[in-house]
């Protein structure tokens, strides 16, 4: 995809997703976060929650991955994320975002998004990225 | 001004280090492991000699979560509400990571459900040349007490 096309309000190719509990536990491993929330529906209920949930950082990383297969070129300089709710397996998952600001200079193209994780209809992480499109 | 913070905190323990913790080398296969369990496809994060995906950084938690003068007790009130992370050099195989982690900021703010304090500890990581990876704002809120 080519920078001149990345205008204000450019709608970023969603990722639309089904996790298994079995992914959220790999996921959880490779980022050595060890909450027993991660792992079992079994202990999630006993801490009140209605079973195995995605950390927060998996959710924040789909997010990201959404970014990469955008723009595989570009590089992420800031992302910054609010978890507003839990994230489960097992039920469809919908990252969105689209550009809210662009700088352009010799060097590069700066480009500002807002992202925004969906599940059940529901805004359960939203965030802001800024990403950075060198020109070759 | 106040003269201490929410929770009864002193202000004087803003900026100071509460972990500090060096990682041994990354492992190609450990950036693999992380970007499959992702579903990335990225050719860059897979081979020999692979970059790591940006949040790969989230890995290098070192030893406390929070300031040690906040007492446990508060924390099972609290949950995740969020980050904000400034990327630096990408991270790559054979990068030993070094993670620093500041009590960055307290404050308090009303919503709906009363009172709440929040909590920014600031990690920031290294590689072994010095150069900054990452810096991480991680923000933990907590709800305020019950009243049973």
């Amino acid at each position: 995809m080519s920078a001149g096309s990345l205008e204000i309000g450019h709608e970023i190719p969603r990722l639309e997703i089904v996790l298994s509990g079995d992914q959220v536990r790999r996921y959880a491993t490779a980022a050595q976060m060890p909450g027993a929330r991660f792992f079992s529906d079994e202990v999630a209920r006993k801490e009140g929650l209605p079973g195995q949930i995605l950390p927060g950082n998996m959710g924040m990383a789909l997010l990201s991955r959404m970014l990469t297969e955008w723009l595989p070129e570009a590089r992420l300089e800031k992302l910054g994320v609010t978890f507003r709710g839990i994230v489960r397996p097992g039920t469809p998952i919908v990252c969105s975002g689209f550009v809210t600001d662009r700088r352009d200079s010799d060097a590069a193209v700066e480009l500002e998004c807002d992202l925004i994780l969906e599940q059940d209809g529901e805004r359960r992480i939203t965030g802001v990225a800024e990403l950075r499109l060198d020109r070759s | 001004m106040s003269e201490t913070l929410p929770l009864g905190l002193d202000p004087s323990l803003i900026g100071t280090e509460f972990d500090s913790s060096t990682s041994a080398p990354v492992a190609a296969e450990e950036i693999r492991e992380y970007a499959e369990s992702l579903g990335e496809t990225h050719p860059a994060y897979f081979g020999p000699n692979p970059v790591a995906p940006p949040t790969f950084c989230v890995r290098f938690r070192g030893n406390r979560f929070f300031h040690p003068s906040i007492s446990r007790q508060a924390f099972f009130r609290g949950f995740d509400a969020g980050k904000d992370i400034q990327f630096g050099a990408p991270i790559r195989a054979g990068d030993v990571i070094h993670a620093s982690n500041i009590l960055h900021e307290v404050y308090e703010k009303t919503g709906r459900t009363g009172s709440m304090v929040f909590i920014v500890s600031r990690q920031t990581m290294t590689n072994q040349r010095g150069e900054m990876v990452a810096r991480i704002d991680n923000r933990f809120m907590l709800r305020p007490k019950e009243e049973t």
